[in-house]
């Protein structure tokens, strides 16, 4: 496997004493030649996770393997095989350009500067920016700019790519050619890679597999393909006209209700004829509507990250 | 390792070039002490140049230069590359900060180092005053600067912990001009302990009866020995101190700006 991340767990103390538990205890493993995306709202743990894994940020418990080395025994031969765009980082030097860029992060990472200006090189010209390797990077447009820090990530040709909201703050011609870019580099050259990212369209196009990540945990993980079929089509909203009484309350509970406020919750449902339970169940509280929700990844998303506890453990999600 | 050490080199060179006002006013700087040094030294001597002494003040103020800038490029580099955005990706390289942080010093101690050769050659040769300059001298220099270095981990542990260092290194200046000033040979008793551990102290020591005294270097009764002590004590020193350092900024998740 290329990468396993084994029960990482991070608590940080912050300057008023508090303790902020980030991650509890993640554990997941990404295939060569996979794109993974993890999905969660602000301050779910998403950087948290991926600085344990490229080891800028020490985890207090689990650990963290690439192609078989462990980053806490062997960090040096598990840094060669990733490389990471980190986000709210520039991760280049300005005042250089992005050849001189390659030949310093290259020869940090033991490529000498001929290997380090040839597969630079080649680099820009997949993102067809070649004709912008002598400016420096200070001159560049925010798009390309992080064009270029994915090249610099890739200089030492790793196995493994880490990309924190890589598309955030991009222009559209930006975001695409990273996409495109990103998927080539997973299908045809079999690297595997984990990305965040809270644009859903990003992760749709993108992923192959979909983490979500609520409050330090992994509430769903699956095949994209899988995730969506589970729930196109079978996500429906109740909105009701008063809240109903704590019995008609459970049984909608025991039929998977979220609820989103006191008169109005999401379900989703495996047969549509399941809708009329419900409806007996909530009898006699007045419905103001149902809805049947279409169901893209934006829906899932927003209806899973809705509910307060995990509904489905990550194996379920799988099957 | 080699390819990296290029790289630092690299890297340091092309920023010298493209920004030549910083180079220059460096220059500059380094032209005008050396030329009053000249001046002076030939004023002093009533028209004939001082010979001796002067290349002792020359190795003496090249010495203080280069270990002030052990001192302070390893922290500097640090709260720089926080700022700048590009820390994160240095501690991703599999020889590791540490290692990463010494090319990079070895780096502007050889471009330092080269400056002042060049200047010293071309005051000499505009003055017309040519000087001595023993080759023993590189040994203590190099001692000094490995002792600058550890203090250098010191300060970069203060730097990655605290992201600013300016306090410190002001302070570290000074107590360092002490230090030196110390006549530290003729001192006794305990005192004599504070001379050999206290950094800088015993190849002062050295360098000062090499050339007031024109002893040889192998000639200098222990102070040869007690300065390479002293270099390796606060080399040891420094990295064990920025091993512990880098780990507690993991741990806090704070290596970059939080
Ligand atoms: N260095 C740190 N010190 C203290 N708290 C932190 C630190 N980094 C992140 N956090 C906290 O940990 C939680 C997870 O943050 P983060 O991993 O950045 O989430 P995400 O990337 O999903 O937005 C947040 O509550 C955040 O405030
Ligand atoms: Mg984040």
């Amino acid at each position: 496997m290329l990468l396993e991340v084994d029960g990482l767990v991070k608590r940080y103390r912050t300057k008023d004493r508090q303790v902020v538990e980030a991650v509890k205890g993640i554990r997941f493993s990404l295939a060569a030649g996979t794109i993974l995306a993890f999905l969660g709202p602000n301050g779910a743990g998403k950087t948290t996770t991926i600085k344990m894994i490229a080891g800028l940020v020490r985890p207090d418990d689990g650990d963290v393997a690439v192609e078989g080395h462990s980053l806490s025994a062997a960090s040096g031969q598990a840094l060669r095989r990733l490389g990471a765009v980190l986000e709210g980082s520039r991760n280049l030097y300005w005042r250089l350009t992005p050849l001189e860029n390659f030949e310093y992060w290259g020869g940090i990472r033991g490529l000498s500067r001929k290997m380090a200006r040839e597969r630079g090189r080649e680099l820009m010209r997949e993102f067809g920016l070649e004709d912008k390797i002598g400016s420096t990077v200070q001159q560049l447009s925010r798009g390309m700019q992080q064009q270029v820090a994915i090249c610099a990530a890739l200089i030492h040709s790793p196995a493994l790519l880490l990309l924190d909201e890589p598309t955030l703050g991009l222009d559209l011609d930006a975001s695409d050619r990273i996409q495109e870019y990103v998927q080539r580099l997973a299908h045809e050259r079999g690297m595997g890679i984990l990305l965040t990212t809270h644009q859903m369209e990003v992760a749709q196009t993108l992923a192959d597999r979909i983490s979500i990540i609520q409050s330090g945990v992994l509430t769903l993980e699956g095949l994209k393909e899988d995730v969506l079929a589970r729930f196109t089509g079978s996500s429906y909203v109740f909105e009701l006209a008063e809240a109903p009484s704590a019995g008609a309350r459970q049984l909608a509970d025991q039929l998977g209700a979220a609820w989103t406020g006191e008169q109005e919750f999401r379900v989703v449902l495996d047969r549509p004829t399941d809708v009329y339970d419900i409806m007996r169940a909530l009898e006699p509280c007045p419905v103001v509507r149902v809805m049947r929700e279409t169901a893209d990844l934006a829906t899932v998303f927003r209806a899973h990250t809705r509910q307060s506890v995990p509904v489905q453990s990550g194996r379920e999600a799988m099957a | 390792m080699l390819h990296a050490l290029r790289a630092e080199w690299r890297r340091e060179w092309v920023q010298l070039r493209r920004y030549p006002t910083e180079l220059l006013s460096e220059l500059a700087v380094i032209v005008l002490v050396f030329y009053g040094l000249f001046l002076g030294g030939s004023y002093m001597a009533g028209g004939s140049i001082l010979g001796g002494r002067l290349s002792d003040i020359i190795v003496g103020y090249t010495l203080w230069t280069l270990s002030m800038m052990s001192v302070g490029t390893m922290g500097w580099t640090i709260s720089n590359e926080a700022q700048n955005g590009t820390l994160e990706q240095v501690f991703l390289s599999p020889y590791g900060a540490t290692f990463i942080l010494l090319l990079r010093n070895v780096a502007g101690v050889v471009i330092g180092l080269l400056f002042t050769i060049l200047t010293l050659f071309s005051v000499m040769a505009i003055t017309g005053h040519y000087l001595f300059v023993s080759l023993w001298d590189i040994i203590p220099g190099l001692l000094m600067i490995a002792s600058a270095t550890g203090l250098g981990y010191l300060v970069a542990s203060v730097t990655i912990l605290m992201k600013r260092s300016q306090q410190l290194l002001n302070l570290l200046q000074f107590i360092l001009l002490f230090l030196i000033m110390l006549p530290t040979a003729s001192l006794g008793g305990p005192w004599r302990w504070l001379a050999i551990v206290a950094p800088f102290s015993p190849v002062v020591a050295l360098l000062r009866s090499m050339m007031t005294h024109g002893a040889a270097l192998f000639g200098t009764g222990n102070w040869l020995l007690w300065s390479v002590v002293n270099a390796v004590l606060w080399l040891l020193i420094g990295l064990l101190v920025f091993g512990l350092a880098q780990k507690k900024a993991r741990r806090r998740g704070n290596l970059s700006h939080y």
